[in-house]
C-alpha cells in the first residue's frame, strides 16, 4: 500500500523493507508509513528490529530488499539531509572526551551551519551549564539531551529518535514529551520515536509501529490498538486439545499469568462453538479487558519460546 | 567539500589525543636529534663527524619518526568514529560517504604534514645554535639538509594516509594501532631477512619510507629517495582507495 503513496513532505516510508545478517532475517518485509504532523511509536521489544529499521531508512545500512524514503526520496538523495532529517540513533554518539559544544560545532561546520547553532540547540535541551564539560562526566539523561541537540542542530523537519526516553527521570520524559508534540502539533514536522516499553511513549503518541521478530504486528492509531486485539481469555484443563480445536480460526494463543490462555483474533463466541465442537471442557470464557501494556506484550511475544537475547 | 574538512579537522583539534601524539612525534625527533649529536665523536661511535652531510641528513631524518604518530593519528581518525559512533551522525549529516573520507584523507595528510615541520623546526632549533657552540657549518642546501626535511614531510604525510585507510580495513581501534606497529617493527624486519620473499623488502611501506628519510635500516640495498617516494605514494594511494571503496561498500555501524 505504501510504495503507491504520493510523495508527502516529510513522510516516511518503509516499503518492503529486509535485512538480512548471515542466516537472522533481522528485519522481514517491512512496510509502514510515518506521517508528518504527527507523533508516531516505533514499538518493539528489544532486538525485534527497530534500530536496524531506522538504519535502513538513514542509509547507513543497505536493505537486503525493499527501500525506506523520507519525503519520497532515498536518503541519500535529499538535497541537504542534515536539515531535513535529525536523527539520533542511541544516545552513545559522542567522542568522550570532547565537549558537548566542541560535538555541536564538528557537525555545525559540516552541515554548514553558523556555530552559534551549538549554543542555540544547547540552549533549547537545557544543557548550556555543561557546554564546555568532555561528555565522558555526562549522565545518561544529558547524553540523551546532547543526542536530541545534534539531531535538532539543522532545524529538521523530519525526526527519527532511537529510544530518547531511555534515562531521561520523569520530568525529562515530560519535558520532551512537551517538546515532541509542539514539534508536530504546531510546526507540523514528522516525529517518529522507538521503545521497548509502551508505557514510556505512551502518552506521547498518536499512532503506533509495532514490529516484533522484523515483522510487522500492528500499524495505526494508538486508540484503536486496545479494542482491536483485546482477545478472547479462556481458562481450560486440556490446553493442547483447544489449541488444536482453534487452530482454523487463525489466532494467536497466548498463556497468561494466572494459568489461562489469551486466544487473539477471535471473538468469544466463535472460540466457545469450536471448543463445543471439538468436546473440549472449559473453565471459563470471556472477551479479554487488558491493559495496553498487556496488550502490547502479548502481540510481541514470541511464539512458543521465551525471549531469545537481544540484538 | 570545505565544510567537511572544516569539520575533520575540528575532530582533530577537540581531542587530547591529537595534540598527545604531537608531543610525543616531537619527543622522540628531540631525542633521535640529542643522542646523535651528543655521541658523535665519543668512543666506539662509528658515525662520521659531524661536519659530513651524511651525518647532518641522518639527524634531520629524526624529524621523520614522526611518521610512527602521523599513521596512528590516521588510523585514530576514523577508528574513534566507530568507536564512539559518532560515525552515524557523520554520514547522516554527509550520506555521500566517498566525500566523507577524502575529507578525512587530506585533514590526516595535513595533520602529518603539521607534525613533520614542527618535528623538523624542532630538529631545527636543536640543531643550529648546538652546531654552532661547536663551530660546524651546517650545509642546508649544500648538504641537502633542507631536502632531507622535505623528505621527512612527504613520508609523514603519506603515512598519516595510510592510517586513515588502515583504519577503515581493521574498524578496532586498538587492533589497527597494535597491528600498524607489529607489521613496521617486527613483520616488515622478518620479511628482509626471510630469503625467497626479501626481495620484495625495498618495495615495502616501511622500507620505501627509509629510502626517504634515509632512516637506518641496516645495509639493505634501498632504494633511492625518489624511488622510495613513488613506491610509498603507490602504497598511500592504495590504502586510500580501499579506505574509500569499503567505506561506500560497508553499513555504517
Amino acid at each position: 500500500m505504501n510504495s503507491e503513496a504520493p510523495r508527502i513532505e516529510g513522510r516516511i516510508v518503509a516499503a518492503g523493507l529486509t535485512k538480512v545478517f548471515g542466516q537472522i532475517k533481522a528485519v522481514d518485509d517491512l512496510s509502514f508509513s510515518v506521517e508528518p504532523g504527527s507523533v508516531t511509536g516505533f514499538l518493539g521489544p528489544n532486538g525485534a528490529g527497530k534500530t536496524t529499521t531506522l538504519r535502513m531508512i538513514l542509509g547507513l545500512a543497505a536493505p537486503t530488499s525493499g527501500t525506506g524514503t523520507i519525503s519520497g526520496v532515498t536518503y541519500a538523495h535529499l538535497p541537504a539531509p542534515g536539515r531535513m532529517v535529525g536523527a539520533v540513533l542511541e544516545a552513545t554518539s559522542f567522542h568522550p572526551g570532547r565537549s558537548a559544544r566542541n560535538h555541536l560545532r564538528v557537525f555545525c561546520a559540516a552541515a554548514g551551519l553558523p556555530d552559534r547553532r551549538a549554543d542555540e540547540v544547547l540552549e533549547l535541551v537545557g544543557l548550556t551549564q555543561a557546554a564546555r564539560y568532555a561528555v565522558h562526566g555526562f549522565s545518561l539523561g544529558m547524553r540523551q539531551r546532547l543526542g536530541l541537540a545534534t539531531a535538532l542542530l539543522g532545524n529538521p523537519r523530519v525526526l527519527l529518535l532511537d529510544e530518547p526516553a531511555n534515562g531521561l527521570d520523569p520530568e525529562g520524559i515530560a519535558w520532551l514529551r512537551g517538546l515532541l508534540r509542539h514539534f508536530a502539533d504546531v510546526d507540523g514536522r514528522t516525529v517518529l520515536i522507538s521503545s521497548h516499553v509502551l508505557s514510556e511513549v505512551e502518552q506521547t503518541v498518536d499512532r503506533v509501529v509495532i514490529i516484533a521478530r522484523g515483522r510487522l504486528i500492528y500499524e495505526g492509531r494508538l486508540a484503536d490498538l486496545e479494542g482491536a486485539s483485546a482477545g478472547v481469555v479462556v481458562r481450560t484443563p486440556n490446553p493442547d486439545q483447544l489449541s488444536a480445536a482453534v487452530a482454523s480460526l487463525n489466532v494467536k494463543i497466548t498463556p497468561r499469568a494466572d494459568g489461562s490462555l489469551a486466544v487473539v483474533g477471535a471473538t468469544p463466541e466463535a472460540v466457545g462453538r469450536a471448543a463445543w465442537q471439538a468436546h473440549v471442557e472449559l473453565h471459563e470464557l470471556r472477551a479479554g479487558s487488558s491493559t495496553l501494556e498487556e496488550t502490547f506484550l502479548r502481540l510481541t511475544a514470541e511464539p512458543s519460546n521465551p525471549p531469545g537475547p537481544s540484538a | 567539500m570545505i565544510d567537511l574538512l572544516r569539520s575533520e579537522w575540528r575532530k582533530v583539534t577537540t581531542i587530547k589525543l591529537g595534540w598527545g601524539m604531537l608531543l610525543g612525534a616531537l619527543a622522540l625527533a628531540a631525542l633521535g636529534v640529542i643522542a646523535q649529536i651528543a655521541s658523535n665523536g665519543a668512543r666506539g661511535n662509528i658515525a662520521l663527524p659531524l661536519s659530513d652531510p651524511a651525518t647532518q641528513r641522518s639527524i634531520t631524518a629524526s624529524a621523520g619518526s614522526a611518521y610512527l604518530f602521523s599513521v596512528v593519528v590516521g588510523i585514530i581518525l576514523i577508528t574513534t568514529e566507530y568507536r564512539h559512533f559518532t560515525s552515524r551522525p557523520t554520514f547522516l549529516i554527509e550520506p555521500r560517504r566517498g566525500r566523507v573520507i577524502v575529507a578525512k584523507l587530506v585533514v590526516a595528510a595535513v595533520v602529518g604534514i603539521i607534525y613533520g615541520l614542527a618535528c623538523s623546526a624542532l630538529t631545527a632549533a636543536i640543531m643550529a645554535p648546538w652546531f654552532a657552540a661547536l663551530h660546524v657549518t651546517i650545509g642546508w642546501i649544500s648538504n641537502g639538509v633542507l631536502l632531507s626535511m622535505v623528505g621527512d614531510l612527504t613520508v609523514i604525510a603519506i603515512f598519516a594516509v595510510v592510517g586513515v585507510g588502515v583504519g577503515v580495513l581493521v574498524r578496532n581501534q586498538i587492533a589497527a594501532v597494535i597491528g600498524v606497529l607489529v607489521y613496521l617493527f617486527v613483520l616488515e624486519p622478518l620479511v628482509s631477512i626471510i630469503p625467497v620473499i626479501k626481495n620484495a623488502y625495498p618495495y615495502l611501506p616501511g622500507a620505501a619510507g627509509a629510502a626517504i628519510t634515509g632512516a637506518s635500516r641496516g645495509n639493505l640495498t634501498h632504494l633511492d629517495a625518489v624511488q622510495g617516494g613513488l613506491v610509498l605514494l603507490g602504497w598511500g594511494l592504495f590504502f586510500a582507495v580501499c579506505g574509500w571503496v569499503l567505506t561506500i561498500r560497508r553499513d555504517i555501524l
